[in-house]
C-alpha cells in the first residue's frame, strides 16, 4: 500500500507505522496549508475493546524542507499521553460518549503540539483531547459532531486535530499483491486469463488514525517568503512524515511494565507514495525506515532502474514492448520523485528543489488549489494542484505512479519515446468515489462505527 | 537550592564549624536529590562492544556516551 505495513520491521510495530502523508494547499482556506500524516494502517472499526490509539511512546513528526537539504528546518511534533479514568472496568466508554470531555469515555489521549525551528523548541499546544473512536451509536450517537470537537485552534494560527479517520488511500491490495494481477486487464495477465472485472478497494471502511496540521503557508516557506510565482524556487517546500522510539526498552518482570531510555531513533517515514513499498527492495526498507531523506541518494539506482518496470512487461506478455526495451536510467522518475520537476518540463510549474535526492512530498504552495472538478490524476491528469504536486487525499496516486512507471512520464526527458498504449490506460480500476472525503479541514472522512461494519466479504 | 543561595546560608552560619555542618548537610541534601531526579527513571547502560569501553547511559531522554574500558570490562565480565 501507500505505506501500509511496507516495510519488514514496521509492519510489525503499526502504532509507528506511517501510512499516508498529505500536503496541500487548502481548498476553502488557501493562505494555509494542510498536512495529514496518518499512522495505525487497517484498523477494523470493531476492533474493541481496546480501541486504536496513538502510541504514548512514540514521538510523531511533521518536517518540512525549505532549502532542498533533505534534512527539516521545521519539525511540528506530537507527543500522546493516555489517561484512564477507571482502571477497574474493561471498557472503553461506561456509557454514551456525546462530548469529548465525557466521563463516560473510560480512557482518553491528549496531545501536545511542539514546534522546532532553528534549534529553538516552542510548544504551540499541551493537552488537546483526541476524540474517541467511533464505536457504535449506542456509544458513539452523532460521531461526526463528537469528532470535530477534536479541531483545534493553536497558537500561530495553526488548526490541529488528531484521531480516527476514514482511510482515504484506496487501492486494489488484493489483486496488486496476487503477482501484480490487476483486474482491468487481468485478461492479458500471464498467470490468470480471467475476464477483466473492475478493482476492489482493499481499504474500504478501514480506519487509520490521523494527525492533521494547517499552517499559514507563509510560515513554511524560506524566510517567511510569500509565494506568488509559482517559477520562484522559494515557492517550494520539501514535506515528510516520521515517527521514532527511544532507544532502550525494558520489560519488567512481573508487574507488565515496560521501561524506555534514550535518545529518539526513527523507525518510520513518509513522503512519496509508494516509495519505501514499491521502490526499495526488501533487504533495505528498514534501513530506508531509519534515515533522513537527506541520504536517499543511495537508492537512486532502484528509482533509475524500478523493479516493477521490469515486471510489467513480463507479466502482461506483449502489452508493453516500449517499456520491455527501456533500459535507461529512468530520469523521469527521478525528477518526480527524489529533485521534482524542474522548470520547462510543464508549462507554468516546477516543483524543483535542487541537486540533493530526498524522497520528499514537494509542494509548490504558489499553485492555487483547484476547487472546480479536481482531477485525481493531478499534473499527469492537467490539474497542477495535485500529485506530485505535493498530495491531496483523494488524488489517484496508485494510478499516477503505475502509469509513470508504465513509462507515461518517459517522454518529458526523452521526446523521442513513444509510451505503450497500455501506458496511460493502466490502473487497478479505483478513484476517488471508492471512498469519501470532508470538503473542509481535517479533510478526511468520518471513520464507519464498529457496529455498522460488516466484516469483510470474498469477492 | 542554588549554589549562590548555599553559599548566603553558609556565610551567615554562627560559626564557622556550624557553617561546615550545614555545608556537608546541604552537599549531602545535592547528592541526594540527584540520586532520586534519577530515580524517577531507571537508568540504562549498553555496551555494544566491551572492546571499545564505549557505554551508552540512558535515562528519560537522555543519552550520554561514555568511554571506560574497565568499566566497560566488569560489565562484559558480570555475564559470565
Amino acid at each position: 500500500m501507500s505505506s501500509h505495513r511496507e516495510a519488514p520491521a514496521i509492519s510489525k510495530d503499526p502504532v509507528a507505522d506511517n501510512t499516508d502523508t498529505y500536503a496541500f494547499v487548502s481548498p476553502d482556506d488557501p493562505g494555509t496549508v494542510t498536512i495529514i500524516s496518518n499512522y495505525l494502517p487497517l484498523e477494523a472499526p470493531f476492533g474493541g475493546p481496546n480501541f486504536f490509539e496513538f502510541g504514548d511512546d512514540v514521538s510523531y513528526a511533521i518536517n518540512i524542507d525549505q532549502t532542498g537539504d533533505g534534512t527539516p528546518d521545521i519539525t511540528y511534533e506530537f507527543q500522546f499521553t493516555t489517561e484512564v479514568l477507571n482502571p477497574n472496568t474493561f471498557l472503553y466508554n461506561t456509557g454514551q460518549i456525546t462530548a469529548i470531555d465525557s466521563p463516560n469515555w473510560n480512557r482518553r489521549q491528549f496531545y501536545s503540539v511542539t514546534r522546532v525551528r532553528g534549534g529553538r523548541r516552542e510548544v504551540l499546544a499541551a493537552n488537546l483531547p483526541c476524540p474517541p473512536c467511533n464505536i457504535g451509536p449506542a456509544s458513539t450517537p452523532n460521531y461526526a459532531d463528537l469528532a470535530e470537537q477534536g479541531i483545534h485552534e493553536i497558537a500561530g494560527g495553526h488548526t490541529v486535530f488528531a484521531g480516527q479517520r476514514l482511510e482515504g488511500f484506496y487501492v486494489d491490495l488484493g489483486a496488486i499483491f496476487d503477482l501484480g494481477d490487476l483486474r482491468p486487464f487481468q485478461n492479458l495477465h500471464i498467470a490468470t486469463m480471467m475476464p477483466a472485472a473492475p478493482g476492489v478497494n482493499a481499504t474500504n471502511d478501514f480506519g487509520v488514525h490521523s494527525i492533521a496540521l494547517k499552517v499559514p503557508t507563509q510560515e513554511l516557506t524560506r524566510g517567511f517568503f510569500r509565494p506568488t510565482d509559482p517559477m520562484d524556487r522559494r515557492s517550494v517546500i520539501g514535506v515528510w512524515a516520521s515517527a521514532s522510539r527511544q532507544r532502550a526498552l525494558i520489560r519488567e518482570t512481573g508487574s507488565g511494565e515496560v521501561q524506555q531510555a534514550g535518545d529518539w531513533v526513527q523507525v518510520s517515514r513518509l513522503g512519496n507514495p509508494l516509495f519505501n513499498e514499491v521502490i526499495v527492495p526488501m533487504g533495505k526498507k528498514d534501513l530506508w525506515n531509519s534515515l533522513s531523506p537527506a541520504s536517499d541518494g543511495q537508492f537512486l539506482q532502484y528509482v533509475q532502474h524500478p523493479e516493477l518496470a521490469s515486471l510489467l512487461p513480463v507479466l502482461y506478455p506483449g502489452v508493453f514492448p516500449h517499456l520491455a526495451a527501456l533500459t535507461a536510467a529512468r530520469a523521469d522518475l527521478v525528477a518526480v520523485l527524489l529533485t521534482g520537476l524542474p522548470a520547462g518540463v510543464v508549462p507554468g510549474f516546477q516543483n524543483n528543489t535542487g541537486t540533493q535526492y530526498a524522497d520528499e512530498l514537494r509542494l509548490n504552495v504558489a499553485i492555487p488549489p483547484t476547487t472546480n472538478n479536481p482531477n485525481p490524476l493531478g499534473v499527469v491528469g492537467g490539474d497542477l494542484a495535485g500529485f506530485p504536486n505535493g498530495r491531496r487525499v483523494f488524488d489517484d496516486v496508485v494510478t499516477v505512479e503505475l502509469r509513470a512507471i508504465a513509462g507515461v512520464t518517459y517522454p518529458l526527458v526523452n521526446k523521442a519515446y513513444v509510451p505503450d498504449g497500455a501506458a496511460s490506460a493502466i490502473t487497478d480500476g479505483l478513484g476517488a468515489a471508492s471512498t469519501s472525503y470532508l470538503p473542509e479541514f481535517p479533510y478526511l472522512g468520518t471513520p464507519q462505527s464498529g457496529y455498522q461494519t460488516a466484516p469483510l466479504a470474498t469477492v | 537550592m542554588s549554589d549562590l543561595t548555599r553559599r548566603g546560608f553558609v556565610k551567615s552560619s554562627a560559626g564557622a564549624a556550624a557553617g561546615l555542618t550545614v555545608l556537608g548537610a546541604l552537599v549531602t541534601d545535592q547528592a541526594e536529590a540527584k540520586v532520586q531526579a534519577h530515580e524517577k527513571h531507571p537508568i540504562v547502560a549498553y555496551v555494544k562492544d566491551p572492546r571499545t569501553g564505549e557505554i551508552s547511559v540512558m535515562t528519560g531522554e537522555r543519552e550520554v556516551h561514555v568511554r571506560d574500558r574497565k568499566l566497560a570490562a566488569q560489565i562484559a565480565r558480570a555475564t559470565r
